[in-house]
């Protein structure tokens, strides 16, 4: 039995075990050594030399895999390490400078004026959400921020089409469907004891490190619990932020050579051609498709880790030891833990934002009804809302609200068939099989093949009807329906 | 702490069932260094439900305030009628 001795918050910098796995009992190969284990390296990427060694090492690493912005970024991890006590503000000034610079890069002024309303607006929801805790903010706050953009992008889809009001609120909705989702997690931080500022929330808000959607890591509150609090742990920190950059960049080599055998030496066409040859009715073998189908998926899964890795290495480096975005993901052994440890993040904020919500409301008197329905109403219908809203902007004020729904439907049908899987794999819950064929092999297959069906559907830009996508799947079981 | 012996028997035998039996300390974070996943906060909240009737209903739910015995702790005392 272990004591209650407390080990404070460096726990979750130091500790021992790999992220997201308890310590296995033997030694694994490891590509890159566990470089944060020795003692004299994290002594010297203590001092002055040893942090601008680590520094110069992760911006040559950054240049090598991003070309875009990798200046700025290293310039922001200089301020941030040379600064650590002001760490969240400088991240607060960062966010807020790359916001901007993008747009006027891109010459766009209203886009930049966008920006400081909608950190305005989230500023003032934030404040509601604080102060009045009884009024409807206050108490469902997600409810409300989903229910309020979708009842305006509703009201503004009648406007006049093209009229000068309905392109402003266009453009207006468009920037704050990408802030949708930081600004939910500000207001999930609302009752938090040691809840941040809104100043420092503002830092959360595509923060410079990612700039997504999805907000990496999580909210402000994540932030403070991984935040790396004593020099050690910033150095730790930092040297695993090298290493994930490193991996990143080794899984990109991995990657091109992936794709020069698959589509170069062995000949297998794009999931996308075929998919297009598919619409067209020009008929190709079944086999074809499956090796398509695996070469999508698996070029599919090597982009999320790269693009994941790189975004939490710089997130590391900034003081954050936050877990890694993907895990392992071909060693999952059910759909539930693949989900899991293929897109952790976006997995992270569908669970806060709608799964726990519907868990702890209804159907109390009924477990395993309330463990599915509450998986349903986040991997169904949280996955596909926060997809329109952030995808499919441009469809609604070109094509009108019902007619950018109707090319939502595959991707409605995708993530039906995601959350059923999800649920059933949990609902399930098999005991683990021995044996590496039975125990690993054979589970870890079946859930590939399930994805890599789903990723058949995986259309979230809508670009094929329903019916096409079908026909696919079709000719891959070898049922002729041209 | 009266809550935190039975607390911790809970949390330690959700970390065995993964296979984790590292020490645990009342401030070792469960959640932010995935120890447990977000499908263990059911067990976590089921247990905290069934034993010392926290209605997350009504209070809301957080990992944050599940993410370390103590912080659990901190919960069940919250939630106790005064």
């Amino acid at each position: 039995m272990s004591t209650l001795t407390g080990t404070g918050a460096a726990d979750v910098a130091v500790r021992p075990a790999p992220l997201h796995a308890p310590q296995q009992p033997h030694a694994r190969f490891r590509l890159i050594p566990r470089l944060e284990t020795y003692p004299t390296l994290v002594s010297f990427c203590q001092t002055v030399p040893g942090k601008a060694s680590l520094l110069l090492v992760f911006g040559v690493g950054l240049a090598l895999a991003t070309h875009l912005f990798f200046l700025p970024v290293l310039l922001s991890l200089i301020l941030i390490t040379a600064f650590p006590a002001q760490r969240r503000l400088l991240v607060t000034c960062c966010t807020l400078a790359f916001a901007l610079a993008t747009c006027w890069r891109a010459g766009s002024l209203p886009q930049a004026i966008d920006i400081v309303l909608v950190c305005a607006l989230a500023g003032v929801l934030f404040m509601v959400a604080v102060r009045l805790p009884q009024s409807p903010i206050g108490r469902r706050p997600l409810v409300c921020l989903l229910a309020g953009f979708m009842s305006v992008l509703l009201l503004v889809s009648y406007f006049p089409h093209d009229s000068r009001m309905q392109n402003w609120f266009w453009g207006f909705l468009t920037v704050l469907s990408g802030y949708l989702a930081a600004v939910g997690y500000s207001l999930l931080d609302r009752n938090s004891k040691n809840r941040d500022s809104f100043a420092l929330q503002l830092g959360t808000y595509r923060p410079f490190w990612g700039m997504t959607v999805i907000p990496y890591p999580k909210g402000a509150a994540y932030l403070r619990r991984v935040e790396c609090k004593t020099p050690e742990t910033l150095a730790v920190s930092q040297i695993k932020g090298v290493k994930l950059l490193a991996w990143s960049l080794a899984l990109l080599l991995l990657l091109k050579l992936v794709v020069r055998v698959i589509h170069g030496s062995l000949g297998v066409p794009t999931f996308a051609s075929l998919f297009a040859l598919s619409a067209a009715r020009s008929p190709f073998p079944w086999w074809l498709g499956w090796a398509a189908v695996v070469s999508a998926f698996l070029e599919k899964l090597l982009g999320i880790s790269i693009w994941g890795h790189q975004i939490i290495a710089t997130c590391r480096m900034a003081g954050f030891l936050a877990l890694r975005n993907t895990w392992r993901p071909l060693e999952s052994r059910s759909i539930a833990e693949f989900w899991n440890r293929y897109i952790y993040y976006f997995k992270e904020m569908l669970v806060d934002f709608f799964f726990y919500p519907t868990f702890m409301r209804y159907f109390k008197s009924r477990p395993r009804l309330r463990l599915f329905a509450a998986t349903f109403v986040a991997a169904c219908l949280g996955n596909s809302l926060l997809h329109f809203f952030t995808s499919y902007m441009d469809s609604v004020q070109s094509f009108g609200l019902l007619q950018a729904f109707a090319y939502f439907q595959t991707y409605l049908v995708y993530s039906a068939a995601l959350a059923v899987g999800i649920g059933i794999s949990q609902l399930r819950n098999a005991k683990r099989k021995n044996g590496w064929i039975r125990g690993r092999l054979v589970p870890a297959l079946c859930v590939i093949v399930f994805f890599c069906v789903l990723h058949i559907f995986d259309d979230d830009m809508g670009k094929y009807p329903l019916g096409e996508h079908f026909r696919f799947l079709a000719n891959l079981l070898h049922l002729t329906v041209w | 702490m009266e809550c935190a012996p039975a607390v911790l028997n809970f949390v330690q035998e959700l970390l065995a069932q993964k296979g984790d039996r590292e020490p645990l300390a009342a401030t070792s974070p469960l959640f932010s260094n995935a120890r447990l996943q977000s499908i263990d906060g059911i067990q976590v909240a089921l247990f905290l439900e069934e034993r010392f009737g926290v209605d997350f209903a009504s209070m809301g739910f957080e990992q944050e305030k599940i993410d370390t015995v103590d912080s659990i702790c901190a919960l069940i005392e919250e939630s106790q009628p005064r």
